[in-house]
């Protein structure tokens, strides 16, 4: 058979990417399939926090700040819990990041509020005095862009089957659903019924003024985001 | 002698004279340290096999004849001599072998590395380490882990000095303020502070006795007054004895599964703060759940030694 297969070198090559392809499928393909399936506990981003997301990466927080806990002890003592490859089901694309210029961010809803944010993105070092984190104050003034997030959940409830307007199982064993307008207008009052939750919580009277009118600061969309991270 | 060997001989002896020439004219030289010795050791030996492994092939060459059977088949005219497996080879390849199999079938299903399973005995290394080495600290190593503690989690919101950073968090040097027993007297309170107690009822359920009428806005500013200034001074006295006592205890200490103390700060009031997180005038703060039960109680004393 060697002979065969020396004189032949196409049969070769497949034989030889079977072989290899085989230690892939035994190692890789068993992990991956559980690996990928979302989270118990991981829903769908609302449309407010999908916004929030929006600005996020329009400000480049992932070029300072990463999304990604490793499993070290030092890392989840600070961080939590190291992360799961189906808490990442629903981000298109992930936020993992290359670079801790700042901390991670990837369970940042579990331990810092909505004002803590409001405070720190207005004037970072003064709360935490040492950061060299920029002051981000135009968010409390630019309005939020709702379509493009409304677009984004159409497509990926269409294309991709995230579970819109379905219950999803929580950790809890409730189950929760995340609403997804059926127009425009929709989704435009439920990312307003979510920012005024946000905007309750905060100080910023203009802010607060701005919800009350209808309209939504890009600030109260980034801590919805933020918030949604746990 | 040959003259191969002559410039095996010649090459080697350059290149350790440049090796030693090169480790003691660096920083530091020959100056005892066994890790320069070793790479002069290495050197040498890498030296000596290299000239002669080269020397014993350039004689091969020189001298070896094409000679035995030839294999079937011919590339171009180019054939093969059917040469023997070396046993050293065989014996290897074989024992290769025999390793993939078991590894496919055990070794790798069974035994197989993972990240996971490495972070969970780091971890219980060094919980088991922690628990040995801080298990009975009391005072003030106690306190200073909690100063630690706080400086890395707590600070964030309640400042280096836990003074809340201009109201943006609880002043931790003071028990309670004004704004804060105001806000309860006017709301009530649900913050599992004692863990499981009854939540505190908002006015309409605080009856002064004295009274018997829930409490009036002017006896809420009284209280205020006297529980912020840690139930000291005359004004609001009568209406805590009246109303309060029955729950935090005539002297504002606390009454077991009842009420937390209001005098001052305590361990069994941090931790559940710390476990279940708190919900006041000033906003939410979340839990930190992820600190141990050591840590909690260490963060406990850290701040019942600040408002001392």
């Amino acid at each position: 058979m060697f002979h065969w297969l020396e004189k032949h070198p196409f049969f070769f090559a497949v034989g030889v990417f079977l072989v290899i392809a085989f230690a892939g499928l035994i190692e890789i393909l068993p992990n991956f399939a559980q690996a990928s399936r979302p989270v118990i506990g991981t829903a769908p981003y609302s449309t407010l926090e999908l916004t929030g997301r929006h600005i996020y990466i329009k400000n480049s927080c992932n070029a300072c700040h990463s999304q990604l806990v490793r499993p070290f002890k030092s890392e989840t003592d600070r961080y939590g819990h190291y992360s799961l490859s189906g808490e990442y089901a629903y981000d298109r694309p992930f936020l993992w990041g290359s670079k801790r210029t700042g901390p991670d961010l990837m369970r940042v809803g579990n331990y810092r509020t909505t004002d803590w944010h409001e405070n720190h993105m207005k004037e970072p070092s003064a709360v935490v005095p040492s950061s060299i984190m920029p002051a981000y104050r135009w968010l409390f003034t630019n309005k939020s862009d709702i379509e493009t997030a409304y677009a984004e959940q159409l497509t990926v409830a269409k294309n991709f089957g995230v579970p819109y307007n379905k219950p999803v199982s929580m950790k809890d064993g409730s189950s929760k659903t995340v609403k997804m307008g059926a127009s425009v207008a929709e989704a435009k009052s439920i990312a307003l019924e979510e920012a005024k939750v946000i905007a309750a919580d905060m100080r910023d009277q203009d802010v607060k003024d701005a919800v009350a009118n209808g309209q939504i600061p890009e600030i109260v969309a980034l801590i919805a985001y933020l918030n949604s991270l746990k | 002698m040959n003259k191969l060997y002559l410039g095996g001989v010649i090459f080697a002896a350059f290149m350790l004279l440049f090796t030693y020439l090169s480790v003691s004219s660096s920083h530091g030289g020959f100056n005892g340290d066994i890790v320069n010795m070793l790479a002069v050791t290495g050197a040498i030996a890498l030296v000596m096999i290299s000239a002669f492994v080269v020397i014993k092939y350039v004689r091969q060459m020189q001298t070896d004849k094409a000679s035995g059977d030839l294999a079937d088949e011919n590339w171009d005219g180019i054939g093969e001599f059917k040469n023997s497996l070396p046993t050293g080879w065989a014996v290897m390849f074989l024992l290769t072998m025999t390793w993939g199999m078991w590894y496919l079938t055990v070794g790798y299903p069974v035994n197989s590395y993972s990240q996971i399973g490495e972070y969970n005995e780091d971890t219980k290394v060094h919980n088991e380490k922690f628990e040995a080495q801080y298990k009975d600290i009391t005072g003030k190593k106690l306190v200073d882990m909690g100063e630690s503690v706080f400086i890395a989690e707590c600070k964030v919101c309640h400042g280096l000095k836990a003074d809340g950073i201009g109201g943006r968090a609880a002043d931790l040097n003071h028990r309670i303020a004004a704004a804060s027993v105001k806000h309860v007297l006017q709301n009530g309170s649900n913050n599992q502070l004692l863990g499981m107690e009854m939540p505190m009822p908002d006015r309409n359920g605080l009856i002064n006795a004295t009274t018997s009428m829930p409490i009036t806005d002017a006896e809420i500013e009284a209280l205020a007054t006297y529980v912020s200034k840690g139930l000291t001074g005359t004004v609001g006295a009568d209406v805590f004895a009246a109303t309060c006592v029955m729950c935090h205890g005539a002297d504002g200490k606390g009454v077991d599964s009842m009420g937390p103390n209001l005098k001052e700060f305590n361990t069994t009031l941090v931790t559940n703060i710390l476990s279940h997180g708190k919900k006041g005038s000033i906003g939410t703060m979340p839990k930190f759940d992820r600190l141990n039960a050591k840590q909690k109680e260490a963060v406990s004393a850290y701040i019942t030694s600040l408002s001392k």
